[in-house]
């Protein structure tokens, strides 16, 4: 028995009985495997879940932020409008199985959508979903948050982190899962589980693999200075060049980013014609109308629609946020098609001031 | 209050400003509820089903009801400029930052507008003018596309009368049968007249970005500091609460940090005119 709070050894069985015993309460997403690739998903069965899961397509921030939410609907009432506030559902929900790179997207997104002005909807949906995170030993090709330091094992970051962000942390081990408690609430779900105290030799294993899962990491990011040094140049050809005649403006690399926050609102009559809907849904400063206004719109190229996407993550993202507003999860990298890496563009632009 | 809920507000005049241009005179539909705001801040206005626009208040806060100047140029603003008295629209706000009051006390104001950019400026006009004392020698430069462009003609008659005020008026053009008199060009050929440029001064400018990018040179090669131009700027907005991304300007979001920025905190980003 360890003391609640304090670290506890879990064996695979002991958690997958858990599990069972959870998701006969909760609803529970995870990642699970679909057609090739992993997503995270509301699983019926715990055998679903792919635990060596590299990246999954749809960030888990975005399964708190979801791409379509219903703000509000306008009743027709003799001509005036009653406003009825949509709420978010209240059940809770267990969102298991999160690497460290994605919670930190998490509180990285949150800075946004619940800082001064909150989003209630977000802020709804945030609160409903217990987040059991995971510590990342498998990264893939795209993967460079080891770059960063917001993974692949979880640690503070620029402000953020352990304890916050999750409220139970695993780490896979030989002798099972080493678990971690962060809040009240995680404690809660191990209620009635048998931990047992990690031995020194599992606390060994856990720096051996986290030094072992660094070693794997074949993309870097050189993030000195990074902010500045992309200020100094906004207007370097790169940007051209690659977003000229490599972007297609489709949008991927926003859809897929843990971080990006910008939407849409949009009104919808029902067929009744009586009641409209207030939508809020994802937008993206790639698409090509995002900046237009009625004289005229200010990204009307490529160039500067990549440029905005890329500086708004390393650089533009510190002075408003205090932090880089990428994790380093590659998602825009692999889900782009024409391969264009945020992290080649930032490399040339460092070597081209070197060189100078 | 949950910022994205709209309230209601009821129409309780319209005014023809030009042929595409009108001012509602709006007041809250709770009349329990009063809006609080500064010059040169926003609401976003709008229409069940048809959206919504960012859009100034054209006058000084502190009455019952509070007017918005819009111009008939989309899919919202033709809806709102289509108002009748007491019909109802949806506003929440205000947003945004407001013109420098405080640092402008004391201070020689030059006030430099283009079109509609008179409209955030307007209740900063006022509101000097109420407190005439507390404000240096005030110039206004005003300049519209034609003499039927101009916006609140009747008042900038009456600005022009008041102590230590000089306003200066010029078209781009003047369609024939114009009884205009004044000068035509650009507002910032108006810079050269005597007067115009005065030591301790603050310059507050809005109007289509084109014309302040050649009002923020013209000042600066007439060596008018940079950090005491100020500017309203548009771009498109969807929150208002620095959320919805569209407004952003390098690490600026217009709709927060803004519409109102000093110069030298927009200088050396991209995808501006200035
Ligand atoms: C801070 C601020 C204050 C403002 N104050 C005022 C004011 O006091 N008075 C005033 O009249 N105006 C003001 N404006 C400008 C006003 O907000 C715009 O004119 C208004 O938003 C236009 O909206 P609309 O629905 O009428 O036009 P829209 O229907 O949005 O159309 C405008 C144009 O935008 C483009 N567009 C819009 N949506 C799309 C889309 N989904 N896809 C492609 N293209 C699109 C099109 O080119 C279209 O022609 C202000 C703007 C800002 C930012
Ligand atoms: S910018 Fe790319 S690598 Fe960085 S967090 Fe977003 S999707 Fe991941
Ligand atoms: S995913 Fe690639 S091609 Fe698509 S918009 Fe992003 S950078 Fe351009």
């Amino acid at each position: 028995m360890v003391e609640p709070f304090a670290p506890g050894i879990l064996s695979k069985e002991a958690l997958d009985a858990r599990l069972d015993a959870l998701l006969k309460e909760y609803e529970i997403v995870a990642p699970v495997n679909r057609r090739g690739q992993a997503h995270f998903s509301k699983i019926i069965e715990i055998s679903e879940i792919e635990w060596g899961y590299s990246s999954s397509v749809i960030p888990p921030s975005k399964v708190i932020y979801q791409a379509e939410q219903l703000l509000m609907r306008f009743v027709n009432q003799d001509g005036s409008y009653l406003v009825v506030e949509q709420h978010p559902p209240s059940r809770q929900r267990i969102l298991l199985g999160v690497h460290p790179c994605d919670i930190h997207g998490i509180l990285v997104l949150e800075r946004t959508l619940v800082g001064r002005w909150q989003d209630s909807w977000y802020a709804g949906e945030r609160k409903r979903s217990l987040i059991i995170g995971l510590n990342c030993q498998n990264p893939g090709p795209d993967c460079f948050c080891s770059s960063f330091g917001t993974g692949p094992f979880y640690a503070p970051w620029m402000g953020q982190g352990p304890p916050e962000g999750c409220d139970l942390f695993m780490t896979e081990l030989m002798s099972g899962y080493l678990i971690e408690t962060f809040t009240e609430a995680g404690r809660r779900l191990l209620e009635g589980s048998e931990l047992t105290k990690p031995t020194d030799s599992d606390l060994v294993e856990k720096d051996e693999r986290h030094k072992k899962t660094l070693d794997q990491f074949t993309k870097h990011l050189n993030t000195d200075g990074l902010d500045a040094l992309l200020n100094r140049h906004l207007e370097h050809p790169v940007w051209e060049r690659v977003g000229e005649d490599r972007c297609l403006s489709c949008t991927n690399c926003t859809m897929v980013c843990p971080t990006c926050y910008c939407y849409d609102i949009v009104d919808r009559a029902q067929l009744d014609l009586k009641t409209i809907l207030r939508w809020r849904r994802w937008d993206s400063c790639q698409d090509q109308h995002f900046a237009e206004v009625h004289f005229g719109n200010f990204r009307p190229s490529r160039k500067a629609r990549l440029r905005q996407f890329v500086c708004h993550k390393l650089s533009y993202w510190m002075e408003q946020y205090g932090c880089y507003g990428c994790v380093g999860c590659g998602r825009c990298i692999h889900w782009c098609p024409t391969g264009i890496d945020l992290t080649e563009i930032a490399a040339e632009i460092r070597r081209e001031e070197i060189r100078l | 209050m949950n910022w994205i809920l709209p309230r209601e507000a009821v129409v309780v005049a319209v005014k023809t400003e030009t042929p595409d241009t009108k001012t509602l005179t709006l007041r809250l539909r709770n009349s329990h509820e009063r809006l609080d705001f500064k010059p040169g801040q926003f609401n976003m206005v709008g229409l069940p089903g048809i959206g919504e626009a960012p859009i100034t208040f054209s006058s000084p806060s502190g009455n019952e009801t509070f007017q918005h100047t819009v111009r008939a140029v989309g899919r919202v603003t033709r809806a709102l400029t289509a108002l009748k008295g007491s019909d109802v629209l949806h506003v929440r706000g205000p947003f945004g930052s407001g013109w420098p009051e405080d640092e402008a006390v004391g201070k020689n104001l030059l006030i430099v507008a283009g079109g509609m950019g008179m409209v955030p400026l307007r209740p900063f006009l006022l509101h000097v003018f109420e407190n005439r004392i507390k404000f240096g020698r005030i110039v206004v430069l005003y300049g519209a596309r034609t003499p039927d462009d101009m916006l609140f003609r009747d008042e900038v008659t009456v600005w022009a009368e008041q102590a230590d005020t000089k306003v200066l008026l010029t078209v781009d053009e003047v369609p024939v049968g114009s009884t205009w008199t004044g000068p035509t060009g650009v507002v910032t050929e108006l810079f050269d007249h005597p007067g115009v440029l005065l030591d301790d001064a603050l310059a507050l400018t809005c109007g289509p970005e084109l014309m302040m990018r050649f009002v923020v040179r013209g000042l600066l090669l007439r060596q008018f500091p940079a950090s005491r131009i100020y500017l309203s700027l548009e771009r498109r907005m969807r929150c208002g609460v620095a959320q919805c991304g569209h407004c952003q300007i390098g690490p600026k979001y217009v709709c927060q940090d803004g519409p109102v920025f000093c110069y030298t905190d927009l200088r050396g980003w991209p995808d501006t005119l200035l």
